[in-house]
């Protein structure tokens, strides 16, 4: 069986919409004339859980499109590249976080090869980067990070 | 003050040397970003914000608007050149303007595209300067009621422009509320939905969520067809319009200008809805309709001027209402709070010259772009040309970079990259994120007029009906609903998002 675009952002909305009504309803509630920090919440995440069910119902009663096949590798590498660059940041400096962000992200696409061109490439980069970034617009982040200084 | 005095000191400010030198900056950083194939407006404003830190307020919103006003260009400049658009209101350019180019018409096409943008531009920016003080004036009469029905109206109308049905775009924009609502409650001071932890106390940045959805979405889904997207650019011959151009093209520019400067005011229309009704207007009542979509000329400067004419005036309710009408307005706005602004009715009477000083840069930033673009448009095509695999890293970095210098906080970094993957999320599913960006800024705003409307009226909800303003902004939102239940609208709806697409 083929699973719909709806029936997975029917669910989406629905889970979301839930797991935020269920937080949202331990604020203080109040009423209309003196609203807690609960009332919109609540209105907002019960109309989200509804909107959720009625595109699961929705997704039954209609035959939608189907949900496409997902190209994983670049779907998690490429925000892992992102994860690495704010791990490296602040130990290593904005240069060899900008080139492992380079060298990682650039690993997803399906024309990269592993050789001495892209690392000089990420390098010069990286280097732009930082004169760039720290010393033209003044940023206040290190180039190298407190590890390597 | 009067208009022209306001002018001047808008002259006086727009035209000091540092104000003039980053117009020029955001203008041309703007299109060259803008023109990469799959960056947006609002990918193109986000990856280039921290190149506005650390400047004066006034100088830091003159060089965003630049930003902005280049990257839609540029957009238009892919869409002719290349077939691939930038966002959704280039799709229109494209339908004639590649057909333009494929004849070798292409240099006509982006001067025509060129000549109606600019004409567009400076009477678009005349409209702001006569009615923004009109209506930041009106505006102070406003009360939270009038507030509440506008924003409803605002995310109605973006609900209804989204592609995709209605439904879908309802949740959206419910979902962005919720994260909204993240962080401390102005009122009560109780922290929701943080999670226990601190980073969530000032709540999700806005900056970070359109950053992640749009710049890093449209990377991971751009990476999806890496194989397939080998696409050619068209060489750019004569760019001087023909003497029987200029005659085809004066009355859909007046026609496309009119309809953008007008469309453009309204809250959640934006620059599509302008670009799309003025294609289908010229479509209706042109002479050479038989040539639309297979390269006529009209059908080029007629969006390209409306898209324009809708591009200045849509900063009209961000600036006199504070109120933004775009999902780009509220990255600016998200951009302006960065600096310490708040915008809103009164920032015409307490900072002039900050308002006057950006309504004269966007013409004189208009007037850039036609002298910039036209030579330049050759090492534009060499950028558009750029394969992929060279281009998304280093997208990555300066998103990464971007997100990061907002707050110095690495736990932005992180939701960055977390709505990088929902953004590619919400492309898979067919649902389009704009309804979610603008709620998220509008979400909150909506929360505090309401309590104060209900605080005010003892809870009574019959306000929003008996203050006439606000019962016939109401309406326009009813109707609006209305309309796309209607079968003949939604016709036209599908078939005009379908395009989009």
């Amino acid at each position: 069986m083929k699973i719909g675009q709806d029936s997975i952002l029917g669910l989406f909305f629905a889970v979301i919409g839930s797991i935020a009504l269920w937080i949202a309803i331990q604020y203080p509630f109040g009423t209309a004339g003196r609203m807690g920090p609960g009332y919109f919440p609540v209105i907002i995440s019960s109309l989200l859980v509804l909107t959720g069910i009625c595109v699961l119902i929705r997704s039954m009663s209609m035959s939608g499109d189907p949900f496409p096949a997902i190209r994983w590798k670049a779907l998690t590498l490429v925000p892992a590249a992102i994860v690495v660059f704010g791990l490296a940041v602040e130990p290593l400096g904005l240069l060899p976080a900008v080139f492992l962000l380079l060298v990682l992200s650039a690993a997803t696409s399906v024309k990269f090869r592993l050789d001495w061109k892209a690392f000089a490439g990420a390098l010069i980069f990286a280097g732009l980067c930082a004169v760039l970034f720290v010393e033209l617009i003044g940023l206040p982040m290190p180039v190298l990070g407190t590890w390597l200084q | 003050m009067d208009i022209f005095n306001g002018l001047l000191l808008g002259f006086s400010t727009a035209t000091t040397f540092g104000n003039l030198l980053y117009c020029f900056l955001g203008v041309l950083l703007g299109t060259a970003v803008g023109v990469l194939p799959g960056l947006g407006p609002i990918a193109t404003i986000s990856m280039l914000l921290p190149f506005t830190f650390g400047l004066p307020v006034d100088t830091a919103l003159i060089m965003l608007a630049g930003i902005f006003y280049g990257s839609q260009y540029g957009g238009s400049t892919t869409a002719i050149l290349m077939n691939l658009p930038g966002e959704a209101s280039s799709v229109v350019t494209m339908l004639d303007g590649h057909e333009m180019a494929k004849q070798g018409k292409a240099g006509r096409a982006l001067a025509a595209a060129a000549i109606g943008s600019f004409f567009a531009g400076t009477v678009g920016t005349l409209f702001i300067a006569i009615s923004a003080p009109l209506l930041a004036s009106l505006a102070l009469a406003f009360g939270p009621a009038e507030y509440f029905s506008l924003i409803v109206l605002g995310l109605i109308t973006s609900m209804v422009l989204a592609s995709g049905s209605l439904l879908t775009a309802f949740g959206m924009a419910l979902f962005g509320m919720v994260l909204g609502m993240i962080g401390t409650d102005v009122n009560s001071g109780a922290a929701r939905f943080t999670f226990g932890t601190p980073n969530l106390l000032d709540g999700l940045d806005f900056v970070v969520v359109a950053t992640g959805i749009f710049g890093l979405g449209d990377v991971l889904a751009n990476l999806e067809n890496e194989r397939s997207r080998a696409a050619g650019v068209a060489p750019v011959s004569s760019l001087f319009p023909t003497r029987e151009d200029w005659k085809r093209m004066v009355a859909p520019i007046l026609r496309g200008t009119g309809i953008g400067v007008l469309l453009g005011v309204l809250p959640g229309a934006g620059v599509l809805l302008a670009s799309f009704s003025a294609y289908a207007l010229e479509k209706k009542v042109s002479r050479y309709s038989a040539e639309f979509g297979k390269g006529a000329i009209e059908g080029v400067a007629a969006p390209e001027a409306a898209n324009n004419a809708a591009a200045q005036t849509c900063f009209i309710p961000m600036l006199t209402l504070g109120l933004p009408g775009t999902a780009t307005m509220a990255l600016m706005i998200g951009a302006l709070v960065v600096q310490g602004v708040q915008p809103g009715p009164e920032i015409l009477t307490q900072q002039p010259a900050l308002f006057w000083g950006l309504v004269v840069s966007m013409w004189l930033g208009n007037l850039m772009l036609l002298f910039l673009n036209l030579p330049l448009v050759g090492v534009w095509a060499k950028l558009i040309s750029v394969p992929y695999q060279y281009l998304f890293p280093m997208i990555c970095a300066f998103v990464a970079i971007g997100v990061y210098s907002i707050n110095n906080s690495v736990f932005d970094v992180y939701m960055m990259a977390l709505f990088g993957m929902l953004g590619y999320f919400f492309r898979k599913v067919g649902a389009e994120p704009a309804p979610l960006i603008l709620a998220m800024i509008l979400g909150p705003m909506a929360e505090e007029y309401l309590r104060r409307a209900l605080l005010i009226s003892h809870g009574d909800a019959s306000v929003f009906f008996t203050s006439p303003l606000s019962l016939g902004t109401l309406s326009v939102a009813a109707l609006l609903l209305l309309s796309i239940v209607s079968p003949r609208f939604r016709k036209v709806r599908e078939e005009g998002l379908q395009e989009a697409d």
